[in-house]
C-alpha cells in the first residue's frame, strides 16, 4: 500500500506558473486527475513519477522524496501521455526490455504476464512501428505493470483507444483500485473518470480546485441550484407548494411523471421537502438528484 | 553498464536509414583508398585521404552515433520509458556512451586502419598510427557529442560546429587550438607511434590526460543531465 | 434559411440560424498561397515568427559568416589596401563550412516539419497542389540561403566602394560572383530539401546533407590533389564535377580571382562543370515536387 504525498507544490517555468500550491494525497485505489487541456495535469503527474522537480514544496512517496529518487521506480508504474518512438522493437522486446531494466527474475514470463493483462499476447510480435494508437497505448501500460509496481500513474490513457478497449481498460484499473494499488490517472473527459472513480481530483489552470468524492464535492457547492426529481402521487400539487419555498429556484413538471426541482439551498430544501408534503398529503415515491454528475461539478468549477 | 541499455542503444544505431548511412562513410573512405591504390604508386595520396577519414569522416561518424543513441529519445521525450526504472543514470548514460562508442570505433578509427594498409601496405605502422589517433579522438568525439545531445536539442548543429568549424576551419588558422581541439590530441598520440601522422606538439602527456578528462567528464555530465531528465507536456 | 420563431413541428429537429456567417467575400487563389508559404517560411529560415530559441542559431551561424567580412572591411580602413584581400568568389568557398551547417540545420525546418506532423495535409487541404507547395518551401530556402550567400558580398562591395577601389572592376568582380552565388544556392538548397523531406528526423537530415556536401567535396579535394601531385589534371578536372562546393570553385576559378586545384581548362569543361550545377539543382527540385504529389497521392 502506497501513498503519493503533495505538499504546497508549486511549479514555474520562467514566469508562467503551471502548478500552485498544491496539496494534495493519493491513496490506494482509483484516483481522477481532472482538468481541462493545460490545467497542468501532465506537471501534476510528472512530479509524482519524479520526472520534475518541484519549484516550491515536496511531493513524496510513502515519505521518501521522489525527485532523483531512481529507486522509487520499484513501485512506481508510469504510461506517459508521450508516443513511443521506439518503433523498430517488437511489442514483446519493448515489454521486455522493460522488465529487464526492472531486474526481474524471470523477465520472460513477467513480458508475457503484463501482455496478457493487457490482451496484447498476439500482436507482441510485431514491431510497434506497426500499431495502432489503441495497440501503442496498451503495449505502453504492459511495459508499467510489468514489475508489477503499487503505483500506477497514467497521463491520458484512454486517448485514442476505441470503445472496446476502453471499457476493458476501464475494468483494468477498477480491478488494480480494489486489489490495493494505488492508481491515478489524468483526463479531460468526464465520462471516463465517472467511469472509473469516485475519487477525483480537479485541477483548474494549476490550481487544486476541488478533492474528494465527486458527489460530495458537488453537495458543498450550495451557492449554486441543484436539481431534483421528486416523483410523488400528486406532482401538481407539490410544485404549487415548492414554488412558494425560498430555497427554491424553478419547478417544473415532468411529462411522464415527477417533478424537476431546483434548488439554492440545499440544506434548507432537505428540511422543508418532508414538512411540506405532509402539510399537503402528497406522498413522496422517490427523490433523486439528477445532475450529480461530474460534468456539471466540472463545468461549474471550470466556469468560476 | 546496463546490457539492456546497450542492446537498445545498438539496435537504434543499426536500425533504419542511419545504419545505413552509418555503414556508407566509412565505406567511401575505404573505397577511395582501394581506388587510389590501384591507380597510384605505393603510399601517394596517403596524406589525403587520412585526412579525409580523420578529420571529416570520424567526427561525422561519432556525432551521427551519439546522436543516434540518445538524441531522438531525449527529443521526443520516449526517454522516460528508460528512466522510469530503478537503474543508476549514470549507468544508463555510459551503456548508451559504450554503443556509440562501438560504433565510432569500428565505422570511425577502424577504416582509417584498413584504408593506411591498403594504401601504404609496407609501412603498418603508420596505419597503426593513424587507427591510434582515430581511437583516441573517437573516444573522446563520442563522450562529448553524447553530452551534448544530452544538453540540447541542436546537439547536431553544435556538434558539427566544435569539430568542423572551431577544429577545422579554425584550427587551420590558430594555432593555439590544438590545445582544445581533440582531433589534435588524437594526431599526438598516432605521432607516438609513427611520426607520419604529424603531432600538433601538445606533448603526449597533455594530449592523453586532456582526452581522457573531456571523455570522463562527459560521460559523467551526460548521466548528471539524465538525473535531471525533466518531462514536459506537449502544452 | 429557417425562421427561428416559427413553431417547430413536433418531432422535427431543427438547427436555428443565429446570425453567423460564412465568408463570401473575394478569396485568393493559388498564387496568392503560395506566396505567403513562401515568406512565411524564408522567415522561418531565420527564426522570424518562431520561438526565441530557433532564432539563435541562424543568427549566430550569419554573424559567423558575416565576421570575416567585417574583419575586411576594418583591415581596408585601417591599413587602406588597394585590393580586397579575399575575392568576391573566394568568400564562399572560404566560408563553405558556415554555410554548409546553416543550409543543412534549416532545410529540416522547411522541409521535414509538415511531414513528421502530418500536418502538410492541412496546407494541401486547401486550394495548393503539392508541387506548389514543395516550389514554395523550396523558393523560401533557396531565398534564405541566398540572402546568406549575398550578404557578404554586398558588405564587401560597400567596403570596396568606400575604399575608393576601382569602381568599374570591383562592379564586374561582384557581379561574378553574384551569378556563381546564384548557381551554388540554386544546387545547395536542391540537396538539403531533397534529404529533409526524405528524412524526417531532424538531426538525421542535418548529419546526412552535411556528410553529402563535406565529404563529398572532401572527398573530391582529395582526388584532386593527388591527381595534380600525379600530374594528371585532367583527372581532377572530372572529379570536381562530383561535389557542389568543387563544382563551384572549378567555375569560380574559371571566371574570377580565385586559385583552386585542377580548374577546368577548357571552354567545354567550364560549360560542363555550369550545366551540372545546373542539372543537378533541377534533379533535386523535381525530386522534391515528385516526393510531395507522393505524399499528397498516399
Amino acid at each position: 500500500m502506497s501513498v503519493i504525498t503533495l505538499e504546497t507544490v508549486s511549479r514555474w517555468y520562467g514566469n508562467v506558473v503551471a502548478v500552485n500550491g498544491v496539496s494534495m494525497t493519493v491513496r490506494p485505489g482509483v484516483t481522477g486527475l481532472l482538468g481541462p487541456n493545460g490545467a497542468g495535469k501532465t506537471t501534476l503527474i510528472a512530479l509524482m513519477a519524479g520526472f520534475l522537480a518541484p519549484s516550491a514544496g515536496t511531493v513524496t512517496l510513502d515519505g521518501v522524496p521522489i525527485w532523483r529518487h531512481t529507486d522509487a521506480y520499484r513501485t512506481i508504474g508510469l504510461v506517459p501521455e508521450r508516443e513511443l518512438s521506439f518503433g523498430y522493437l517488437t511489442g514483446r522486446q519493448f515489454v521486455r526490455a522493460n522488465a529487464e531494466l526492472h531486474g526481474l527474475d524471470a523477465p520472460g514470463a513477467a513480458t508475457e504476464r503484463a501482455l496478457s493483462i493487457v490482451d496484447m499476447t498476439e500482436p507482441a510480435a510485431r514491431r510497434i512501428g506497426t500499431y495502432s494508437k489503441g495497440m501503442r497505448q496498451r503495449v505502453k501500460l504492459a511495459s508499467a505493470l510489468v514489475h508489477d509496481p503499487g503505483v500506477l500513474l497514467l497521463d491520458e490513457p484512454f486517448n485514442g483507444v476505441d470503445p472496446r478497449q476502453r471499457l476493458h481498460l476501464m475494468a483494468l484499473l477498477r480491478q488494480m483500485g480494489a486489489e490495493g494499488r494505488t492508481v491515478l490517472f489524468s483526463s479531460h473527459i468526464l465520462e471516463e473518470v465517472e467511469q472509473v472513480a469516485r475519487q477525483i481530483e480537479v485541477v483548474v489552470s494549476g490550481r487544486h480546485a476541488a478533492s474528494g468524492d465527486f458527489g460530495q464535492i458537488r453537495r458543498l457547492m450550495t451557492d449554486r441550484p441543484v436539481q431534483y426529481v421528486v416523483v410523488t402521487n400528486d406532482d401538481r400539487a407539490l410544485a404549487s407548494a415548492l414554488i412558494a419555498e425560498d430555497a427554491v429556484v424553478a419547478v417544473s413538471l415532468r411529462r411522464q411523471g415527477g417533478v424537476d426541482v431546483s434548488v439554492s439551498d440545499f440544506g434548507g430544501f432537505a428540511v422543508r421537502l418532508p414538512r411540506i408534503a405532509r402539510e399537503r398529503g402528497v406522498r413522496i415515491l422517490e427523490l433523486t438528484p439528477t445532475d450529480e454528475s461530474l460534468e456539471s461539478v466540472f463545468s461549474y468549477l471550470v466556469e468560476r | 553498464m546496463n546490457a539492456t541499455i546497450l542492446r537498445l542503444s545498438a539496435q537504434a544505431l543499426a536500425g533504419r536509414r542511419r545504419g545505413i548511412v552509418l555503414m556508407l562513410i566509412p565505406g567511401i573512405v575505404v573505397l577511395l583508398a582501394i581506388v587510389v591504390s590501384a591507380l597510384t604508386d605505393d603510399g601517394q595520396g596517403y596524406e589525403a585521404v587520412a585526412n579525409l577519414g580523420f578529420t571529416l569522416a570520424l567526427p561525422i561518424v561519432a556525432l551521427l552515433a551519439a546522436a543516434a543513441v540518445l538524441g531522438p529519445e531525449v527529443d521526443d521525450g520516449s526517454i522516460v520509458y528508460l528512466l522510469a526504472k530503478p537503474v543508476s543514470r549514470h549507468s544508463i548514460a555510459i551503456s548508451k556512451y559504450a554503443a556509440a562508442w562501438g560504433a565510432t570505433i569500428g565505422l570511425g578509427a577502424l577504416p582509417l586502419l584498413v584504408s593506411g594498409l591498403v594504401l601504404e601496405p609496407s609501412d603498418p605502422g603508420r596505419a597503426f598510427g593513424w587507427f591510434a589517433a582515430g581511437a583516441v579522438a573517437g573516444t573522446a568525439y563520442s563522450a562529448l557529442f553524447l553530452a551534448l545531445a544530452a544538453l540540447t536539442r541542436h546537439a547536431v548543429v553544435v556538434g558539427l560546429l566544435f569539430a568542423l568549424l572551431w577544429e577545422g576551419v579554425l584550427g587551420n588558422v590558430l594555432a593555439g587550438i590544438r590545445w582544445v581541439a581533440i582531433g589534435a590530441w588524437g594526431r599526438e598520440v598516432g605521432a607516438e607511434i609513427s611520426p607520419l601522422v604529424g603531432g600538433a606538439g601538445t606533448g603526449l602527456g597533455y594530449a592523453l590526460i586532456a582526452a581522457m578528462v573531456v571523455t570522463v567528464g562527459s560521460v559523467y555530465f551526460a548521466g548528471d543531465r539524465l538525473r535531471s531528465f525533466t518531462l514536459r507536456g506537449d502544452e | 434559411m429557417t425562421d427561428p420563431t416559427s413553431a417547430t413541428p413536433e418531432g422535427r429537429s431543427v438547427i436555428h440560424d443565429l446570425g453567423y456567417r460564412p465568408y463570401t467575400g473575394a478569396r485568393l487563389g493559388e498564387g496568392s498561397i503560395a506566396r505567403a508559404l513562401a515568406v512565411t517560411g524564408f522567415r522561418n529560415a531565420f527564426g522570424l515568427g518562431r520561438s526565441g530559441r530557433s532564432k539563435v542559431l541562424p543568427f549566430v551561424l550569419l554573424a559567423l559568416n558575416l565576421f570575416p567580412a567585417v574583419i575586411v572591411g576594418g583591415v581596408m580602413v585601417l591599413i587602406g589596401l588597394d585590393e580586397l584581400p579575399i575575392s568576391y568568389a573566394q568568400y564562399a568557398s572560404t566560408t563553405q563550412v558556415i554555410l554548409g551547417i546553416f543550409v543543412a540545420s534549416q532545410a529540416p525546418v522547411l522541409f521535414s516539419r509538415d511531414l513528421r506532423h502530418g500536418t502538410i495535409s492541412l496546407y494541401l487541404a486547401r486550394p495548393l497542389r503539392a508541387s506548389t507547395y514543395a516550389l514554395a518551401r523550396w523558393a523560401a530556402l533557396l531565398a534564405a540561403t541566398l540572402v546568406f550567400l549575398l550578404l557578404p558580398i554586398v558588405l564587401l562591395y560597400a567596403v570596396a566602394l568606400l575604399g575608393e577601389l576601382d569602381v568599374t572592376e570591383q562592379t564586374r568582380e561582384a557581379g561574378v560572383a553574384v551569378a556563381l552565388a546564384v548557381l551554388l544556392a540554386l544546387v545547395l538548397t536542391g540537396i538539403a530539401g531533397l534529404i529533409s523531406s526524405w528524412s524526417t528526423r531532424r538531426g538525421f537530415a542535418v548529419v546526412a546533407t552535411i556528410a553529402v556536401l563535406l565529404i563529398g567535396n572532401g572527398i573530391v579535394t582529395a582526388v584532386q590533389g593527388i591527381s595534380s601531385e600525379e600530374g594528371r589534371s585532367d583527372v581532377g578536372e572530372v572529379a570536381g564535377l562530383f561535389s557542389p562546393y568543387s563544382l563551384y570553385r572549378g567555375l569560380a576559378t574559371a571566371w574570377a580571382d580565385v586559385d583552386a586545384l585542377t580548374p577546368p581548362t577548357s571552354a567545354g569543361m567550364e560549360a560542363l562543370y555550369a550545366l551540372v550545377l545546373v542539372g543537378l539543382s533541377a534533379a533535386c527540385l523535381g525530386g522534391l515536387v515528385w516526393r510531395y504529389r507522393r505524399v499528397a497521392s498516399a
